[in-house]
């Protein structure tokens, strides 16, 4: 099964790329600029137009780094962010799953074949990664099914993101509101029957 | 099975730590081929020698206005040069400590800035052979000589540093220069 490739792949790229650019411009720059001291040092005439164009191209190089360099450090600090609040909303979402799966008491072969519902993966992968038969796979998926009160893939793997999507809720505006996960999940259980 | 809810949940506690940021990866190896090219490959007095020679000046100067500017661990303030610190991280290793520095170590610290002053050291050297004033003078190129010795003696360690940190903490840190993450085992001390 192959995934999307994640967004922070290409950040990643994008932040190697500039830093090639600014070494090979740096490089660049420190070039024109000995070159024009050298310049200046021997007989430089201030009106030497190759001089002048050294000269500007120096100073363009130098003002190139240093905005490549800011742009850099923006972009990396935009994807430490980004990682943290990914790490946060893996460790969340683990929580959630976890805690969903006490509650329905599943078994290990069980919460086994909803972790692997929950990636993504059909009745016939599963089998071959846990190496039973399919029909003891649709069994197992019946029963978590069954336990979580669902009726279908869908719904079970929605159960997940609507705790998600409710806790952000509970996180902005409705301050007010009770503890909203508790009360989703009731609603949820309340809309399947 | 629980294993693979805790993997996941082994993944949100960030035990993989993105610490060297491409830049400093860049101008670390980078740096390391103009020592590799300038020590052992490409004849002296050469032309290719001076320009190999500048380019490292100019990693070097590069890297330290990074240390001014870049994210938190490519900064100074991640790895102050403290002689103290070293012999209190020496002293720690002694008694067993193998708490993981997420960047370097204290020693590691101190190896960085005495390679970067030997690189200054050799290109201002090396520099002042090709001026006039200095051309053919003996001292210089003793000192040439010398500061090249030293670093030689330096790089040894340092990969020697490398190699026992590695070992002596399960971070592979030759993987880390290379892609940036510093994989931290579980339940290890981090500083």
């Amino acid at each position: 099964m192959k995934l999307r490739q994640r967004p922070a792949k290409t950040e990643e790229r994008r932040a190697t790329i500039l830093s090639g650019l600014i070494l090979l411009q740096a490089l660049c720059a420190l070039f024109f600029v000995g070159d024009v001291i050298e310049d200046f040092l021997g007989d430089g005439q201030l009106d030497d137009p190759l001089l002048l164009l050294e000269s500007v191209a120096a100073i363009a190089l130098i003002g190139g780094v240093i905005f490549l360099m800011v742009e850099l450090r923006h972009l990396l600090s935009r994807m430490s962010d980004m990682q943290t609040g990914l790490n946060i909303a893996h460790g969340q979402l683990a929580k959630v799953i976890k805690g969903f799966f006490d509650e329905w008491n599943l078994t290990a072969a069980e919460r086994d074949v909803a972790i692997m519902i929950l990636k993504g993966l059909d009745n016939e992968t599963i089998a071959q990664v846990r190496k039973t038969a399919r029909g003891t796979v649709r069994a197992q998926a019946t029963n978590v099914y069954a336990k979580s009160k669902t009726d279908s893939r869908a719904q079970f793997i929605s159960l997940f993101v609507e705790e998600l999507l409710a806790e952000n809720q509970h996180l902005g505006d409705d301050a007010d509101q009770g503890p909203s996960g508790q009360t989703n999940k009731q609603n949820m259980r309340g809309d399947t029957h | 099975m629980a294993t693979v809810v805790e993997r996941t949940s082994g993944r949100a506690s960030a035990r993989e730590v993105v610490v060297w940021d491409p830049l400093v990866r860049l101008i670390h190896w980078s740096l390391a081929l103009t020592v590799l090219l300038n020590g052992a490959l490409v004849e002296e007095e050469s032309k290719a020698h001076e320009w190999i020679g500048y380019a490292a000046l100019g990693l070097v100067g590069l890297r330290l206005i990074w240390a001014l500017t870049g994210p938190k661990y490519a900064r100074f303030s991640a790895f102050p040069p403290s002689p103290a610190g070293a012999i209190h991280h020496l002293r720690a290793l002694v008694a067993g400590d193998r708490t993981i520095h997420l960047s370097h170590n204290p020693l590691g610290a101190l190896m960085v800035y005495n390679i970067w002053l030997s690189v200054i050291a050799l290109g201002i050297t090396g520099y002042m052979m090709t001026t006039i004033k200095f051309f053919g003078v003996e001292w210089v190129e003793n000192a040439h000589e010398f500061v090249f010795g030293w670093l030689l003696v330096s790089v040894a360690l340092h990969v020697a540093g490398v190699a026992f940190e590695s070992w002596w903490s399960g971070v592979n840190l030759v993987r880390a220069m290379v892609n940036g993450r510093k994989s931290i085992p579980d339940g290890k001390e981090v500083k």
